[in-house]
């Protein structure tokens, strides 16, 4: 009986498995695709303002995230990862990934004590009179950043989700061979 | 590409570059090919053609200025933006750019030497230099330069004249359109927004008020669709190639240049050589990103001179 609720369950978890690993296969092809918009972005707006007006020169050596990282605790243990605006001032602690997160062209945070002024949009480091291809590039990487949070707490679902699938087996072949 | 660009004119200006070859290093190599090329006119020229080269460097002047100083503003050494300078607009003072607080300060203490003078008696203020000051000063020092630049040809009369004038007006033109697309969206006031379209060109003076008031892209364009120069410009905007405003506008550019090829005994040409050389660099540098990017399909969306 107590194999029967295994296998069901099994069943189940690894049905659950699957579907994510899809999901996770989806949600990657998109974000490599909004870094590839993103780029192709930022070559077409090299373009029209020059070459060495969209690059390295443009952004001091020591950024402040406009994004953070939220790391929280659901059940049992597992770690979801959220992205928020770095002014809505998060009670938990900030993970560690935030270095993961820089990009070139991507959002500085401001950390929120300090500066009494609002975070600068990173679009205002290349000017003010910004041609249309720099915002889209911007948007495109935002999209990126979310879907790279939603990547990371899908993966660790997953991750967990595989251990799990181990536990039960390695219990169903306890139980076989005594029902046996 | 590399080996593409031997077999041009080019040479083996790429020789000496160890790999990986970025597509920033040829960007720079170019630049400095062009430079030795414009030292060339230079040192055999004499005036007035010197004058109009001299106003040719200007605009890059301008460009480096304005580059010293956001560098400034980001807190970055000078030896590493002075690399990056485009070369043709390189003038003594450079290095002491970065001191500059405000725009009068900037001006009594570094560029009062230099060609770039008269174009700041607009700028003068004594706002301190952030981002939006440092782009209003940059348009404005672009509009007087324009504005003398023009003044220039038109007084040399002759077909330099007949030939540099309409080049400029739809480079006063351009820009107004520009700045105008480019602000939507930004905290730059239209009084502001004004005050930086050149007076002269096509547009001047009822298209400029009629463009100062525009809140989007689509009122921009009754007010092109008035000229018949841009209408069909703006007509060709997005369609199949998705092309950008400044697509179209670089290739009415690149026409216009090429056209200046057709007549005899002026200083078009100068500008119009220089002008395609630098869209040439443009389409060099695009087909490089689109390589490294792998985005072969793209490659062919570039400008071609014929």
């Amino acid at each position: 009986m107590a194999a029967l609720d295994l296998r069901a369950e099994l069943d189940s978890l690894l049905l659950q498995l699957l579907g994510d690993l899809e999901e996770l296969e989806g949600k990657r092809a998109v974000l490599n695709a909004r870094v590839e918009e993103g780029w192709l972005s930022l070559a077409k707006a090299r373009y029209a303002m020059g070459t060495k007006s969209v690059g390295p020169l443009q952004y001091a050596s020591h950024m402040e995230p406009q994004v953070c990282l939220q790391a929280s605790e659901a059940q049992e243990g597992l770690q979801k990862f959220k992205v928020v605006r770095s002014g809505v001032h998060a009670p938990e602690d900030v993970g560690p990934r935030e270095g993961a997160l820089r990009r070139r062209k991507g959002p500085t945070k401001t950390p929120v004590p300090q500066s009494s002024d609002a975070p600068r949009d990173p679009l205002n480091w290349f000017g003010i009179l910004v041609p249309h291809s720099l915002r889209q590039a911007q948007a495109s990487f935002r999209d990126g950043l979310q879907l790279a949070a939603d990547i990371a707490s899908l993966q660790n679902r997953i991750d967990w989700g595989r251990s799990q699938l181990q536990g039960l087996q390695e219990k169903l072949k306890q139980l076989e061979p005594g029902a046996a | 590409m590399k080996i593409h660009l031997q077999t041009t004119d080019y040479g083996n200006f790429l020789a000496n570059q160890t790999n990986p070859l970025t597509v920033s290093k040829i960007d720079t190599e170019m630049r400095k090919r062009l430079c030795g090329e414009f030292e060339y006119f230079r040192n055999h020229s004499l005036e007035p053609l010197s004058t109009f080269l001299t106003y040719m460097t200007c605009s890059y002047m301008i460009d480096n200025v304005i580059l010293l100083m956001n560098g400034a503003l980001q807190k970055k050494s000078v030896k590493e933006i002075l690399g990056k300078c485009h070369p043709l607009g390189r003038f003594t003072e450079m290095e002491a750019v970065n001191i500059a607080e405000t725009p009068s300060d900037l001006f009594n203490a570094i560029l009062i030497e230099t060609p770039l003078a008269p174009f700041f008696q607009d700028c003068m203020s004594e706002n301190a230099l952030d981002e939006l000051n440092i782009e209003l000063l940059r348009n404005k020092l672009y509009k007087s330069y324009l504005e003398a630049f023009y003044k220039f040809c038109k007084n040399h009369g002759d077909v330099t004249a007949d030939v540099m004038c309409p080049i400029l007006e739809f480079e006063a033109d351009r820009r107004a359109f520009i700045i105008t697309l480019n602000s939507f969206g930004t905290e730059l006031s239209k009084e502001d927004r004004e005050t930086l379209y050149p007076t002269f060109g096509k547009l001047y003076p009822e298209g400029l008020r009629l463009l100062a008031q525009a809140e989007d892209f689509d009122q921009m364009k009754n007010v092109a669709d008035h000229y018949g120069v841009y209408k069909p410009l703006f007509e060709a905007v997005g369609g199949s190639g998705g092309k950008t405003l400044e697509d179209v506008f670089y290739e009415h550019e690149v026409q216009m240049n090429v056209l200046a090829f057709n007549r005899q005994f002026h200083y078009g040409v100068f500008y119009a050589y220089v002008k395609l050389k630098e869209q040439e660099m443009r389409n060099i540098v695009w087909i490089a990103e689109c390589i490294s990017q792998r985005h072969r399909t793209k490659i062919n969306s570039y400008i071609p001179i014929l």
